[in-house]
């Protein structure tokens, strides 16, 4: 017997002979997604110590105040991507992934207002300065996009994405908060608008044909950005104000 | 100390998240195929990301009636 076993035929197998097994490549988005599927639990257990009745809200408006720097990185880091995009014009795959970034800097514009207003409507104000995880969060986009390559931002999008409000929670939170439901715009808007999002994010990666190379720079950032933001969580929901 | 005695598996990465807590048994054979395959990186981010499930207070978990995404 051959040491190399290839692809059986109909004459060549006997008894001795093991069928070698054929596994077919997993397509770029269900890797990711198979990959970011054990942070589910995790991030569930941390916004349920987030969103928990004591306190819930002064806890709530620190939420706010530490999303909104974070949302108003958005725009500019897609944009910022898209232009390292067209840095290598002669690449379809980075004529796509700019179209994507500038199609998704759209959906997202103008965002970080929705949160000033929710925070006005809660009687607060942003933040003096970012929380030092937001910091970290869309600062290591920056970093992958100057100095990796601007389709790692796909992971980043991903888990924010996918990690949107349920429909109800906006509801729930206001019941809880006693705040008026003009504090609870960008939840309510984002329970909507994020699962298309998403769908839209994963057919762009898949059409990207990406490299086993491009694929790990992406789940990284991804799992990265997951990490900073269990960290982010735990932090607010501590009752020191929300640094750590 | 012989290599034997070194815990180590013919799953080594399937073995590792295991051990971090992760109930890989539920994975389905496509994505043991992705588990399998995980880079050094993504490996430790995971089993990092999986440590801070005991500092959201398990007591909180169990009484919170509100859970879920809080992203965009």
């Amino acid at each position: 017997m051959n040491a190399t076993v290839t692809a059986p035929t109909a004459t060549a197998p006997t008894a001795t002979v093991v069928a070698p097994t054929v596994t077919a490549p997993v397509a770029a988005s269900l890797a990711l997604r198979t990959k970011l599927t054990p942070i589910a639990p995790v991030l569930r257990a941390v916004t349920a110590a987030l969103w928990r009745p004591d306190g819930l809200r002064e806890r709530y408006v620190r939420y706010l105040a530490a999303m909104h720097p974070l949302v108003r990185a958005s725009v500019p880091l897609l944009v910022r991507a898209a232009e390292r995009c067209a840095a290598a014009s002669d690449d379809p795959a980075a004529r796509r992934l700019a179209a994507y970034c500038l199609r998704h800097a759209e959906e997202e514009r103008d965002h970080d207002a929705w949160l000033l207003d929710d925070l006005a409507a809660a009687g607060a104000g942003p933040a003096a300065v970012p929380h030092p995880i937001v910091v970290e969060l869309a600062g290591a986009q920056y970093y992958r996009i100057e100095h990796e390559h601007p389709v790692a931002l796909l992971g980043y999008i991903a888990v924010l994405e996918g990690n949107a409000p349920g429909p109800r929670l906006a509801d729930r939170l206001a019941e809880a908060t006693g705040l008026p439901d003009g504090a609870f715009r960008t939840l309510r808007e984002h329970a909507e608008l994020d699962g298309g999002h998403l769908d839209d994010l994963y057919q762009v990666f898949d059409a990207l044909a990406p490299s086993p190379a491009r694929q790990t720079a992406v789940s990284v950032s991804a799992l990265h950005t997951a990490n900073l933001l269990t960290r982010l969580f735990l932090s607010l929901a501590e009752d020191n104000g929300g640094h750590p | 100390m012989t290599d034997n005695a070194i815990p180590h598996g013919t799953e080594p990465t399937l073995e590792a998240l295991a051990a971090a807590g992760f109930d890989v048994d539920a994975l389905s054979d496509e994505q043991q195929q992705v588990v399998r395959a995980l880079t050094p990186e993504e490996l430790a981010l995971l089993v990092d990301i999986r440590g801070r499930l005991d500092a959201a207070a398990p007591e909180v978990q169990a009484h919170a009636d509100v859970a879920g995404g809080a992203l965009f």
